[in-house]
């Protein structure tokens, strides 16, 4: 399997191509499917508690008000919430919110794509039915309003974020040329840029629901698993290298025996991420942490694939490519030698 | 190292865990009636608001459930229809035709607002361009503000075409002032006087000219404890500064700040100031400094004609992940601690003991500094950077330990194989760590809000693994294998089988 893989350099690029190029252009078009953090929304409000103090029957009953009527209008919601009123924020003398006590607001959240008609026939029947409940007698104690909230996109943090991840991944593979030499930085850098841009084209391509922050992390997640991996395998890289046997194998036997290796490290590092973002994905599945967690499997799965196959095959050519170089240099400087040897006899 | 040696430092070294442990994990009340209360360090640690529960220092559990405000900005010509109720109800029968005569409901007759005809809508009820013009710029300048602000899940929302909507998470000290303060609108100006009322502009702003000729750019800074507004003047700016400070030697000038028509701040002069940059300090913290130079630096760009906002409608929410997903997140920990400890005591036997003090080490090394670093909290992100520094320390552990291993099975002596296991790995698993913290401190030092705090976790976790596996580690096991007459048996660590020839 070891050697079949290595020189599957075409498929491996092929794949990682396809997949780079459509995410790409998904993400130019449409972006990532940020719906957790609702870039649209419609809310229908019942504000309540205006005059006097509502019990908490009269407040389950607005509820079921509500409820009733989003069924019948053949609409379903997206969360519900209570909000208790806040002073509101006209002073520049006060630093901090204090709870009014008496102004509540019952918030429905549906997506954008339920129609303002639904939502008015909706309000229609919880009005009727609060004009029809005598629990509810003052008018003016309860208020049922819808809009549509569109979010701004504050991109800065996004390219801020992109730039971070590209400096950082340059700036470690730098250190990585000093000490196992440029051939592996090469091959990281690739393997890196592969992973982070996979990992954003994952989420592009299968819509993902993620949080605005979180392609970013994830893609900074996948840099850096992507080094770790591919600093195991320029460990053992260099340590082969100092053998005395070194100098026979050709790149493909050098790639190979690495991979041999260090394959179980490389499996056993990725199963206990893995496992370990799942278990945190499982303990968080009652909340909305989990899709944090579920969605930071994808750019540990990226980096499991690009060190597996995309880099060993593509370092093959890469080590081969600088060996040559290496004994081109080294069949020159011999020459240069004798040369001196001669001119000295 | 001898026995008793071994022993002593062991004892010191267990006692020192210990500590840590009840200092960051241990809350209790006592006194008459409990009336004191000893906060650990994981109590006081700062959370996110999108997890839940209790935040800051000595928060008790339950009373605050993070989260964030919310407050909706209704541009002049257009209030909520609820407050058109509330206004039309106290009315004569009279006044109230007057009154709706006025209004136009929009953008039918189920929205949720009215327009002031002349002011938002023509009198066919339709919306004016210009104030949609308006609507648009006052919506970028509000954006623009709360992004600057660079607060971790701080939002900006449209709501319709006509009011806009503004959320801060409960992680700020004055949530109130920055949304109080981003609804002025309008220009940067200065004026001085004695009073407010009469007092009269420190430029004199020609029809070709803005503020920008006389201020060029508004920020804030800290330094150590003290927070403080720096004002940048152009040279222009400095002499009109220095001519409406010329008398102060003799008579105090008051300088006001104002947006729009709104006096934010005022200060006091009592010498005659020429320099190009203006300090303001006071009782400014880093971020209410931030909050006033972001308003101060987009106003530099406010025109008269900016549409006026009026905050209103504001609301608590509760945090977006849900009440309890710290304790969850603590559940997970617990499932990871006990899943790496049950390796390393099977695996390795007591040798699992040096590696748990490590951890500890560790643990509470982080703990530590994301209490006391001001930037650093609780989030899912940080929590995720820590869970993969920890990966990265169990690793090393378990890279040294099997690298000591191989050694005895050759025959050699248990300490000689622990010199000889760290001697081969320490420089693989040094590149290792450093790698990570590089990745993680320059991330830190470009990125913004939640990624740039889950950078540094993760650099500040990478260094403290290095430093745990590599030295602490060293340490503990030097120390532990001293007690122990049978060191292989200690660490489950078996020698080779030769057979005989």
């Amino acid at each position: 399997m070891s050697n079949k893989r290595l020189n599957l350099l075409p498929v491996w690029a092929a794949i990682s191509a396809v997949i780079i190029i459509a995410g790409i252009v998904l993400m130019a078009l449409l972006g990532f499917n940020n719906s957790l953090d609702r870039p649209e929304s419609k809310v229908f409000d019942v504000h309540y508690n205006v005059v006097v103090d509502l019990n908490e029957e009269s407040k389950a009953s607005l509820e079921t008000f509500c409820e009733d009527a989003f069924a019948d209008a053949g609409i379903d919601f997206d969360s519900v919430a209570t909000l208790s009123g806040q002073s509101d924020p006209v002073s520049l003398n006060q630093s901090t919110f204090s709870p009014t006590g008496n102004n509540f607001v019952l918030r429905y959240t549906f997506s954008a794509d339920v129609s303002d008609e639904a939502l008015a026939s909706a309000k229609a029947a919880v009005e009727a039915a609060i004009e029809g409940d005598e629990a509810f007698l003052l008018p003016a104690e309860t208020y049922v309003s819808f809009d549509t909230y569109t979010l701004q996109p504050m991109n800065e943090a996004m390219w801020r974020g992109a730039v971070a991840v590209a400096v950082a991944a340059i700036v470690a593979l730098i250190y990585v040329a000093i000490r196992f030499g440029l051939g592996c930085a090469l091959t990281g850098l690739v393997a890196c840029v592969n992973d982070a841009f996979l990992t954003l084209s994952v989420f592009a391509i299968a819509r993902i629901p993620v949080y605005a922050f979180a392609p970013m992390l994830y893609a900074a997640i996948a840099a850096a698993v992507s080094v770790v991996l591919w600093l195991i395998r320029s460990m053992k890289l260099r340590d082969d290298a100092k053998e005395p046997s070194a100098g026979v194998l050709s790149a493909e036997e050098s790639v190979a025996n690495v991979c041999k290796a260090t394959d179980k490290t490389v499996w056993i590092s990725v199963g206990v991420l893995l496992a370990i973002i799942a278990v945190g994905a499982l303990c968080t599945m009652m909340t909305g942490a989990a899709a944090v967690f579920a969605g930071a499997l994808i750019p540990v799965a990226a980096g499991l694939y690009s060190s597996m196959l995309l880099a060993p095959a593509l370092h093959v050519r890469i080590k081969a490519h600088f060996d040559a170089i290496k004994r081109k240099r080294t069949r020159y400087e011999g020459k240069k030698k004798a040369a001196k040897n001669d001119a000295q006899a | 190292m001898g026995k008793k040696k071994s022993v002593a430092l062991l004892v010191i070294y267990t006692l020192v865990v210990a500590v840590l442990c009840f200092i960051c994990t241990v809350s209790f009340s006592y006194g008459t009636d409990n009336m004191y209360t000893f906060s650990s360090i994981m109590r006081m640690m700062e959370k996110d608001a999108d997890l839940g529960l209790a935040y800051g220092a000595n928060a008790e559990a339950g009373t605050y459930l993070g989260g964030g405000y919310s407050a909706v900005y209704y541009p002049e010509g257009v209030i909520s229809a609820k407050e058109y109720d509330d206004n039309i109800d106290g009315m004569s029968e009279e006044d109230a035709q007057e009154y709706a005569q006025n209004y136009v409901r929009y953008p039918d007759e189920n929205g949720s607002v009215y327009l002031e005809k002349g002011v938002a809508c023509n009198d066919d009820g339709t919306m004016q361009d210009s104030f949609r013009e308006a609507f648009g710029e006052a919506l970028e300048t509000v954006t623009q503000r709360y992004a600057a602000l660079r607060v971790d899940g701080a939002r900006v929302e449209s709501v319709g075409d006509y009011a806009i909507g503004v959320f801060l998470p409960a992680m700020m000290d004055s949530e109130y002032s920055a949304i109080s303060a981003f609804a002025y609108t309008g220009e940067f100006n200065i004026t001085s006087g004695s009073d407010e009322a009469s007092a009269t502009s420190l430029f004199t702003i020609r029809p070709n000219q803005t503020i920008r000729d006389y201020v060029s750019r508004v920020t804030s800074r800290t330094a150590g404890e003290t927070s403080y507004i720096e004002i940048v003047f152009t040279d222009a700016g400095k002499d009109a500064l220095a001519a409406a400070t010329a008398s102060a030697a003799e008579t105090a000038v008051t300088l006001f700040f104002n947006v729009g028509d709104t006096n934010v701040l005022q200060l006091s002069v009592s010498e005659t100031y020429n320099e190009n940059t203006l300090y303001i300090s006071g009782s400014y913290t880093a971020e209410t400094a931030n909050t006033v130079a972001v308003l101060f630096s987009t106003a530099l760009d406010g025109t008269e004609e900016d549409l006026a906002l009026t905050p209103a409608d504001a609301y608590f929410h509760t945090a977006l992940y849900g009440e309890n997903t710290v304790v969850m997140l603590y559940i997970a920990f617990a499932v990871f601690f006990v899943a790496m400890m049950a390796f390393f005591f099977i695996r390795y036997h007591r040798l699992g003991f040096v590696h748990l003090y490590t951890y500890l080490v560790f643990l509470f090394a982080m703990i530590l500094c994301g209490w006391s670093i001001s930037f650093l909290y609780l989030s899912v992100e940080t929590f995720l950077a820590f869970l993969l520094t920890s990966v990265l320390l169990c690793v090393s552990n378990a890279v040294t330990f099997e690298c000591a291993r191989r050694e005895f099975a050759l025959g050699k002596t248990m300490t000689n194989s622990v010199k000889l296991g760290y001697k081969k790995c320490f420089w693989k698993l040094f590149d290792l760590h450093i790698v990570v913290a590089i990745i993680g401190f320059l991330v830190y030092a470009i990125a913004l809000t939640s990624l740039q705090t889950a950078a540094f976790v993760l650099g500040l976790g990478a260094a403290f693994s290095g430093i745990a596996s590599l030295l602490v580690n060293r340490f503990g096991w030097a120390v532990m294998m001293g007690t122990s007459k049978k060191q292989g048996a200690f660490c489950n660590f078996k020698r080779e089988e030769v057979e005989d020839e």
